[in-house]
């Protein structure tokens, strides 16, 4: 009880801890703030790759893709950890709209929109068929039409506050699409005579994944369209990918290892067919490995902040260090005191650890309280410094962020209160250590009175 | 002297001090690392946009005929060293067997273009070579050469971020297939007037060379090939050179707002007397801007990046003014006597507090000094450094398809390292102003009395 008597007297009388306090406080605030903006944008990265790809993916990084690939999805159907499975088609293709004399190359993506909703979540992207996703293809302008879903960065302007100016209803755009149709054996299809195929769809949606590389480059095509342009539409058709949604409380890693499993035994059962030897090129892989190169650049920037907060926190420390030590040595008679009734050195390192770990607590509560209002209020912080100033944090006409993410995260919270409070251990240690070695005959002879 | 004599006196005594030192040098390191690289970043962007382009891009809203024209007499300014002429379009790449890229099909005169960007110095084959930058396929006159960006021929590996040189080499003498497109007008027999038609264009390239600039985005997407041959292909029934973009480099020491002033007096006369006129394009709808100009939008965002950055450190390293100010104050309160004695001497209060205060600033310096040090040697190291995070942790930190440049840049930035060393003396001085306040008010008789 004493311990705890004492280590409040030292807090409350003591004013130099007050600046050890503001310090711990200082930089919990800093920190809590970065790292939930920083947490909250790659936890949004990762929910918008996770909705753009599925649970699973079985698929080829070659354009030529792979066959047999109906046996397969008939196989993943029957399956009751499955709830959704959608074959795509992905090649580039030249876009070019009508009468205009621009053309770029983009990334095409042949889904069935109500299977492929199934399985990701592109069903949500979608404006004006967001509720009627089997007519994705279908222009509302004309529903016989040939119709394509755009990136809606290649269909809308970005403002500066992430929004888009949308119409009731898309305007009437030809979009013709040019793209290589290759053989199995990944040479073009129709080399001598006409190496591409074009075909001219009409712009009937805009998807919004929120990804900006997808949503400025990717267009969405009718699945059978996408696999006849690029020459896969043969008598042994072709794929690119299956994606794969698994129903809830399917784990993600059990998931993928079963649909592994019954891909090597598809495999080895269409060994013997002509086309086989595409199968070696396909990979089964989770959503978090298929999506890895740019989740993996995200997750790494977040690291390294928190190491460079680390080492900024190392301050934080020598001041908790010098102000123990000053503590210590002026209550060196209390000590002294304290050992000669009894106290053993245990007694006195907790003492100063219990004193250490309320000043890292205090500091911590400070800072996330600090932090938590500042985050509540960071959105219209920022909105009001662009109106009055002209300034944003991230330009949002260049990067795909919305809303700045202000929602705390109580792991990363409790990540950074536990690191605070080591911190402020870690300062008192040597302070603690010296108190120990002071001799209560040392300390309490009267010319030290 | 007295002054010298104590603070070398307590930096002996009291080794607390070189807490302070240690802190101070850890923050002054990691705001200069920090400025540096984001520094070092803006830098290498710009210079790559100078390297690829040249000085200034003259970019009408539309393509325009009898560019050399143009080129004569831009060429005759003052301060235009050369002009180059580029035609561009969207298009995709068949490489080899199922490796198609979407890029960007860059026409250019290969002999100008080198005289106003730096493109030899990226070609792998050519850069070594004497003699004009050239498309030609050596004993295949008939067939058009062109130049493949690195990354469109290969990614670079997945864990050291590194290219295959050799296999790209190899590329060089392939075939390879581009498809772009232009619009072409026809008169509509239906109906009466014209109507605008995309015609698809295929084109063979031989890849004469492989471009390697270190920016991945440049060497991902662009494919090089002869402006004549892209407009023939885009424009069959065109006759007449056409022209895109004018990249023009200046001469060295050129005034950059006379040349612009001049180039655009130049371009209003050739409108007027080659082009029939035309008030759209002598209109401020031709752009004519400095290359660095015209990345000013993505760079202002990299630098606004940086200052809040550098804020955030700051703010936390401000934790040092606390640091210095309990370290400071513990001596003041320690050596009190110390302090009575002087005062006693007849030493002034201001002198008294001045100690203190110089001790702090000195404190500063030192610090500083450590932390300029350790923030260039890991500024100028960074790769290395990056490497061995590499091997050991078995974390690529680095990739250029995340961070646009092959290697991190390792420029110093000492533009930004002063203001950090002066701010770091100023807050490791204002740490110490209430100890020396303290110390000042202290009274001889109180402090040197016997009981």
């Amino acid at each position: 009880m004493y311990k705890l008597i004492l280590a409040m007297r030292y807090l409350l009388k003591r004013r130099i801890t007050y600046f050890a306090v503001l310090a711990v406080a200082l930089c919990v605030f800093i920190v809590v703030i970065v790292m939930t903006v920083m947490t909250g944008l790659v936890r949004d990265f990762k929910q918008k790759n996770h909705d753009f790809a599925g649970d699973c993916i079985v698929g080829s990084e070659s354009l030529v893709g792979f066959a047999y690939y109906e046996d397969f999805v008939k196989e993943l159907e029957q399956n009751q950890f499955i709830e959704g499975v959608s074959e795509v088609i992905k090649s580039y293709a030249l876009l070019s709209p009508q009468g205009r004399d621009v053309s770029r190359g983009v990334e095409i993506i042949g889904i069935d929109p109500v299977r492929h909703s199934r399985a990701t979540g592109f069903g949500r992207t979608l404006y004006y068929r967001k509720n009627n996703v089997e007519k994705a293809f279908a222009p509302s302008y004309d529903p016989n039409l040939l119709g394509c879903v755009l990136g809606i960065d290649l269909a809308l302007d970005r403002h500066a506050d992430s929004g888009y100016s949308y119409y009731d209803s898309p305007v009437r755009l030809g979009l013709a699409i040019t793209c290589f149709p290759l053989t199995a054996r990944g040479a073009l299809a129709g080399a001598a005579t006409a190496p591409v195929n074009t075909k001219t769809f009409y712009y009937s949606d805009h998807s919004h994944s929120g990804l900006a590389r997808v949503d400025d480059s990717v267009v969405y095509l009718p699945f059978d369209q996408a696999q006849a342009l690029c020459g896969m539409a043969g008598a042994t058709k072709r794929i690119n990918a299956i994606h794969v949604k698994f129903k809830g409380g399917v784990e993600l890693q059990a998931g993928c290892d079963r649909i592994r499993r019954l891909w090597q035994e598809f495999k080895a059962d269409k060994s013997g067919e002509s086309q086989a030897y595409l199968l070696d090129t396909v990979t089964v892989q989770s959503w978090k490995v298929y999506r890895r190169t740019l989740i993996a650049a995200m997750e790494k920037e977040q690291t390294m902040m928190g190491v460079m907060f680390g080492f900024v926190g190392i301050v934080t420390v020598f001041i908790v260090l010098v102000v123990f030590y000053m503590l210590i040595s002026h209550k060196s008679k209390d000590i002294g005191v304290l050992r000669s009734i009894g106290a053993s050195k245990v007694d006195i390192i907790e003492l100063f650890a219990g004193f250490a770990f309320m000043v890292g607590g205090l500091g911590a509560l400070v800072g996330v309280l600090g932090g938590w209002q500042f985050l509540l209020k960071i959105n219209k912080i920022e909105d009001w410094l662009f109106e009055n100033f002209g300034y944003q944090v991230w330009d949002r006409t260049m990067f795909a962020i919305g809303d700045i993410p202000n929602e705390v995260s109580p792991k990363v919270l409790a990540a950074i209160v536990v690191a605070a409070i080591a911190a402020c251990l870690i300062g008192a240690l040597v302070p603690s250590w010296q108190a120990i070695r002071l001799k209560p005959t040392e300390t309490l002879q009267v010319n030290q009175l | 002297m007295l002054k010298l004599f104590l603070w070398l006196r307590y930096l002996r005594k009291r080794k607390i001090v070189f807490l302070s030192i240690a802190a101070v040098a850890l923050s002054v390191s990691l705001l200069i690392v920090v400025a540096s690289l984001f520094t070092g970043f803006i830098h290498s962007y710009e210079h790559i946009a100078v390297e690829f382009v040249g000085d200034v891009v003259l970019q009408p809203p539309r393509k325009f005929v009898r560019y050399p024209h143009f080129i004569e007499r831009l060429e005759k300014l003052d301060a235009v060293d050369a002009a180059a002429a580029t035609l561009t379009g969207h298009g995709v790449l068949y490489i080899g067997k199922g490796n198609v890229r979407a890029v960007i099909i860059q026409g250019i005169d290969a002999v100008r273009t080198a005289r106003v960007a730096g493109l030899k110095n990226s070609l792998l084959r050519q850069k070594d070579i004497s003699g004009e930058l050239s498309f030609a396929v050596p004993d295949k006159p008939d067939e058009i050469g062109g130049y493949v960006g690195i990354a469109a021929i290969k990614e670079p590996d997945e864990e050291t971020d590194e290219y295959d040189f050799a296999e790209a080499e190899q590329m060089i003498g392939e075939q390879v297939v581009v498809t772009t497109g232009s619009v072409t007008e026809e008169q509509d027999t239906s109906a009466d007037g014209v109507r605008t038609k995309f015609k698809r264009r295929t084109i063979k390239l031989t890849v004469t060379d492989v471009v390697f600039t270190g920016f991945y985005d440049l060497d991902k997407n662009c494919v090089f090939m002869p402006i004549e041959k892209l407009r023939e292909t885009l424009y069959p029934n065109l006759e007449e050179p056409l022209a895109e973009t004018i990249e023009i480099k200046l001469r060295p020491g050129a005034d950059i707002e006379s040349a612009l002033a001049q180039i655009r007096g130049v371009w209003e006369g050739f409108v007027d007397d080659v082009l029939g006129g035309d008030p759209y394009l002598k209109s401020s709808a031709t752009e004519i801007e400095t290359a660095i100009e015209m990345q000013g939008r993505y760079i202002a965002e990299v630098r606004k990046q940086m200052g809040l950055l550098l804020l955030i450190f700051g703010v936390v390293s401000g934790s040092v003014v606390v640091l210095v100010f309990c370290i400071f104050y513990m001596i003041v309160t320690t050596k009190r006597k110390d302090v009575a004695i002087i005062k006693s001497c007849g030493t002034s209060s201001a002198s008294v507090a001045w100690i203190f205060v110089g001790f702090g600033a000195c404190v500063g310096i030192v610090g500083s000094g450590i932390g300029v040090v350790l923030g260039f040697v890991i500024t100028k190291n960074i790769n290395v450094i990056e490497g061995w995070i590499r091997v050991i942790f078995g974390l690529k930190l680095w990739k250029s398809s995340v961070y646009m440049f092959s290697k991190i840049p390792t420029e110093v930035n000492w533009f930004w390292a002063m203001p950090i060393v002066l701010s770091a003396i100023a807050a490791a001085a204002v740490g110490t102003l209430i100890p020396a306040i303290v110390a000042a008010i202290t009274k001889p008789v109180e402090i040197l009395r016997y009981e």
